[in-house]
């Protein structure tokens, strides 16, 4: 029997193992090789042993059988109410078992799990909210991923992810250098219209350090210089750092704690070094909660906090607008109907709800609210890493069919999505169902909309 | 016989029956861990504290959070039978009676009517229940036997009662199977799916702290919307 | 002038007549040419798999694909490489077009963009992407810091000796850089200078439809304007015209570069970064010029590498 090469528990560190993985195109081998990857069935049972806790058993051992957690997965719904669908059923076959086994499981076993952890579930947490007793499969997911992953049982984005944080401390390939180098540019590329607009690199003591999704120094750079505009036009006193820029984790929907500890370590290294008052956090859903909610835990940080306190962007553009250093021009307002989507991930799950109604307050005239929404919203699809796993594509595809509904009862065709994740899920959502409809972060539509103080106009000859 | 069950046999299963409950919370409670649960039990434990109260509030007042009122029937027939159930046992005349003698105190008790209506309740939803099991493909796929096995358990006293109560057929032979399954089912509680009548608080108080802690119950403006 | 040429292309057909001035002025001007082609945009998340920008297909990003790519490119200008015989350099990437465009231009210091006017419009692609590659040329144009050459039509895919060259101001910032640019090749090939503004009637106050006398006196302005601004530059030279016409403006520029035999027309191309497109009008000029023109078009909007050109 060949040996596996790259399929294996271990996780990728070096950027040789991740380039030899990349070539494998779509994980062809990589998937040949895990039909014969070995469950160690003894470190299986120790990691159970010591993880697994009362939280968790009693969930899976209460579970009532009664289906009441049905209705509230969008995949469920999607697939037309297919019982396999069913969030207890998902979490009942795979980590019940594997925990009524003692980790005695076999390889097919294994990749049926995964087939469950990635390909039916984004960790929304919404059937947590109608479970009466609570029951979170989201949590459950989460937990089930990390055990999935020690094994080695992991779709290969969600590896190279995992790698890519951990050898770059970015989900994308994106060096430090790279990152400062986007910045300057994107400084010139914008001086002749906004002549006074800085991206303070390392500056110590701001009151905001603003950190991001590597998306955005690799392919979306205007998204970077739009942030920057806003925080001067709003008199923000603001740095990046140099390092410890990137807030996201693919670690984090890998179930590779370790690599989601390094990752967010070096956001709170970049915190403790340039001592801001506060740090916000790009438009992006996942990575707030990897950051601010999740973090803290996997660096071992006792409060449950950052170590300086973290708003998400939304909160900052509430903030700007409630306190007027953000000045909208009521002529600019979106006139046209408008919906808004709730991330799980800053949502239900960051409590910032009222936040996304303020702003709509501020700067629309027909909002339309989805239904449900707010804590109780329906994931877009791509949550939980789904969005970028080829392996998953048509069950993702098909989890969009709630969402697609949803925004089609507003009759809105302008749909706000303040998450990178969401953003390109709707993004996929139109290119799928096609449904006519447009998608923006809210940076872009602030920037049509706001009054923009004389001293930052360029000077007229 | 009779002596017998209701003696010593009573004696032991209701001691199994809190034991076992004093037991089990404590474990689950002593099971927490701030850091693999990722919740902060300790730090900020007040807002934790609200929010556990609050979702156990709602969840206990029919329709009051969104999961009950998305799911009316389904609320009805759970409301009604636990209710049914635990009003049922606990306030019935004969029961009281039983406690005043042997321990001497009693809860208040309601007409004999008013029960044999209750145990007519939880016979009438509990086969619904079961007729729910076996009907809906989204509940029948999660169904086990020992689903069933466990739903018998519970309304066995009240099947037997019932019947003993009525004079339907042999009495004694109803009455001591009533007493039996009635011990039976305390004792079978602790170990059971059935702990989740008392272990109901603890996870929900769980699941409130840690949506009170960390999942935004200190930005949340309104408290969690259950 | 010009060291080093970027050529952004599809590597498709639409893009052949711009290949060819490409190669031409790679040659004439002895110049690192460096040829880059942005052959998908991501759309599948973080994950490896990107939408081929013509198709509409996932590609896998992958080195074998990538040898692919590169490989049909050089099929397709193997004559220009083989007749032209100049260095270059192929650089492939996936992203947004014109953020990979800009980036590369400004890492190696390109002093000349050359591409097609549909390099990144194709039919083909999903509504989710056009609203990104429609914007292709007219971000490059805008933002970036050297002249951007572009070929609309394969008739102007010519570049040679060159005898008049259209300026079409439109008085904005950007202009007083394309006036620069236009009059050092003026001086270059020796050529004649045709400075033009057109009057926009389309969407002027009402009176300007009107009253042709209005229109008379702001033509008897512009004229003025153009002396004082562009002619008190030209050191005397005095091989030039001015004309003011009234009209929509890219037609009349259209018109005008086809009487005055133009070799080549200068813009600036200077909407706003975030303008609405109702506001950039002179903006989208240029693209219609493009389209419509038989002479290649060079916007230039920035001042930055020009001055180092100008300073060596
Ligand atoms: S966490 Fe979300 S996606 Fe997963 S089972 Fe629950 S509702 Fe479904
Ligand atoms: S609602 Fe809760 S108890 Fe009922 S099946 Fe779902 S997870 Fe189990
Ligand atoms: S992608 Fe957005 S909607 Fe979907 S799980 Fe993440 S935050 Fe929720």
């Amino acid at each position: 029997m060949d040996k596996n090469i790259f399929c294996t528990p271990n996780p990728v560190n070096d950027k040789e193992a991740l380039d030899a993985l990349l070539r494998d195109k779509r994980g062809q081998q990589y998937y040949d090789e895990m039909k014969r990857l070995k469950v160690d069935t003894a470190a299986l049972q120790k990691l159970l042993n010591d993880t697994c806790r009362s939280r968790i058993r009693t969930w899976l051992e209460i579970c009532a059988h009664c289906g009441m957690c049905a209705d509230a997965c969008a995949f469920y719904l999607s697939n037309d109410k297919n019982p396999e669908q069913v969030p207890s059923y998902k979490i009942q076959s795979t980590l019940g078992e594997i925990v009524r086994q003692k980790g005695n499981v076999d390889n097919a076993f294994m990749r049926y799990a995964m087939d469950v952890a990635w390909g039916k579930c984004t960790c929304c947490n919404r059937c947590s909210l109608y479970c009466p007793f609570g029951i979170d499969m989201g949590v459950l997911m989460s937990y089930l991923r990390g055990l999935l992953f020690s094994q080695g049982f992991v779709p290969w984005e969600m590896k190279i992810g995992s790698g890519m944080h951990r050898i770059f401390r970015a989900q994308m390939d994106v060096t430090v250098e790279d990152w400062v180098d986007t910045c300057e540019w994107m400084i010139e590329e914008y001086e002749d219209e906004w002549p006074n607009l800085k991206i303070p690199v390392d500056k110590k003591n701001a009151d905001i350090m603003y950190t991001v999704n590597a998306r955005e120094a690799k392919h979306y750079p205007d998204d970077i210089a739009e942030a920057a505009l806003l925080f001067s036009i709003a008199g923000e006193n603001w740095t990046v750092p140099s390092e410890g820029w990137e807030e996201t984790s693919l670690a984090m929907f890998a179930g590779d704690w370790e690599g989601a500890q390094l990752q967010v370590k070096s956001v709170y290294d970049a915190m403790d070094r340039l001592k801001p008052k506060r740090m916000v956090v790009t438009e992006c859903g996942h990575a707030y909660r990897a950051t601010v909610i999740e973090g803290p835990y996997w660096a071992g940080l006792k409060s449950g906090k950052t170590p300086v306190t973290t708003l998400h962007y939304v909160e900052w553009v509430a903030e700007a607008l409630r306190s007027g250093r953000l000045k909208i021009d009521p002529a600019k307002k979106i006139k046209e109907p408008v919906t808004y989507h709730d991330s799980c991930n800053y949502i239900r799950n960051g409590g910032l709800s009222h936040i996304g109604r303020e702003i709509m307050s501020y700067i629309a005239e027909d909002f339309r609210e989805m239904t449900p929404n707010g804590d109780h919203n329906f994931c877009c699809g791509g949550g939980g890493g789904l969005n970028g796993i080829g392996k998953y594509r048509q069950e993702r595809n098909t989890g969009q069919k709630v969402k697609r509904d949803q925004i089609l009862a507003t009759g809105a065709k302008l749909v706000i999505t303040p998450c990178h994740n969401c953003w390109d899920a709707i993004r996929d959502l139109e290119e799928t169902y096609k449904i006519g409809i447009r998608w923006s972060f809210l940076k872009p539509l602030l920037l049509d909309m706001v009054i923009v103080p004389e001293h930052m106009k360029p000077k007229e000859e | 016989m009779y002596n017998l069950l209701t003696g010593p046999l009573a004696w032991i299963s209701f001691l199994i029956f809190f034991i076992g409950i004093l037991i089990r919370s404590s474990l689950y409670i002593k099971g927490l861990d701030s850091n693999i649960d990722r919740v902060t039990y300790r730090v900020n434990t007040l807002f934790g504290i609200k929010e556990a109260v609050r979702s156990i509030f709602f969840w206990l007042i029919p329709f009051s959070t969104r999961g009950w009122r998305t799911q009316p029937v389904m609320t009805l027939l759970f409301f009604i039978f636990h209710i049914s159930l635990l009003a049922s046992t606990l306030f019935l005349k004969a029961h009281n009676m039983i406690l005043q003698e042997r321990w001497g105190f009693c809860i208040i008790t309601i007409p004999n009517v008013v029960s044999d209506y209750l145990t007519i309740a939880v016979i009438v939803t509990a086969s619904i229940l079961i007729i729910r099991r076996i009907k809906l493909p989204q509940v029948k796929i999660l169904t086990k036997r020992s689903d069933y096995l466990i739903l018998i358990i519970s309304i066995a006293p009240f099947l037997t009662g019932f019947l003993a109560f009525h004079q339907f057929g042999h009495y004694t032979f109803w009455m001591l199977t009533h007493i039996i399954s009635g011990e039976l089912l305390l004792i079978v509680i602790p170990f059971t799916k059935l702990s989740h009548s008392f272990l109901f608080f603890l996870t929900r108080a769980q699941l409130g702290m840690d949506y009170g802690i960390k999942r935004g119950g200190m930005k949340r403006q309104k408290g969690m919307a259950w | 002038m010009f060291k080093k040429i970027l050529f952004a292309t599809t590597g498709t057909p639409s893009c052949d007549a711009a290949a060819r001035v490409a190669f031409e002025m790679a040659k004439r001007y002895n110049t690192e040419l460096f040829i880059i082609n942005i052959f998908g945009i991501p759309s599948r998340s973080f994950s490896q798999v990107i939408t081929d920008l013509r198709t509409g297909d996932e590609i896998d990003l992958h080195d074998d694909q990538l040898a692919k790519i590169k490989n049909k490119l050089e099929r397709r200008y193997k004559q220009q490489i083989r007749d032209y015989n100049t260095p270059h350099e192929i650089v492939l990437t996936d992203g947004i077009p014109h953020t990979e465009i800009l980036r590369a231009a400004r890492k190696n210091e390109i002093d000349l963009i050359v591409m097609g006017a549909r390099t990144s419009t194709q039919e083909n692609t999903g509504a989710v992407n056009r609203h990104i590659v429609g914007r292709t040329l007219q971000s490059v144009a805008r933002s970036a810091r050297c002249p951007v050459l572009i070929i609309g039509r394969a008739a102007a895919s010519f570049w040679g000796g060159i005898s008049n060259i259209v300026f079409g101001t439109d008085f904005s910032k950007g202009s007083n850089q394309a006036f620069e640019f236009a009059f050092n090749l003026t001086k270059m090939f020796n050529a004649s200078l045709h400075i033009f503004h057109a009057i926009d009637i389309s969407s002027g106050p009402f009176e300007f439809t009107k009253n042709q006398e209005v229109i008379e006196d702001r033509i008897r302005e512009v004229r003025g304007m153009i002396r004082k601004r562009y002619i008190s530059k030209m050191e005397g030279y005095n091989d030039y015209e001015i004309d003011v016409w009234e009209g929509i403006p890219y037609v009349e520029i259209v018109k005008y570069a086809r009487e005055s035999f133009a070799d080549l027309i200068v813009m600036a191309h200077h909407t706003k970064k975030m303008a609405p497109p109702e506001e950039s009008v002179f903006g989208s000029n240029v693209e219609q010029v493009v389209l419509r023109s038989n002479a290649p078009v060079i916007s230039v909007n920035h001042p930055a590498r020009q001055k180092k050109i100008d300073n060596q």
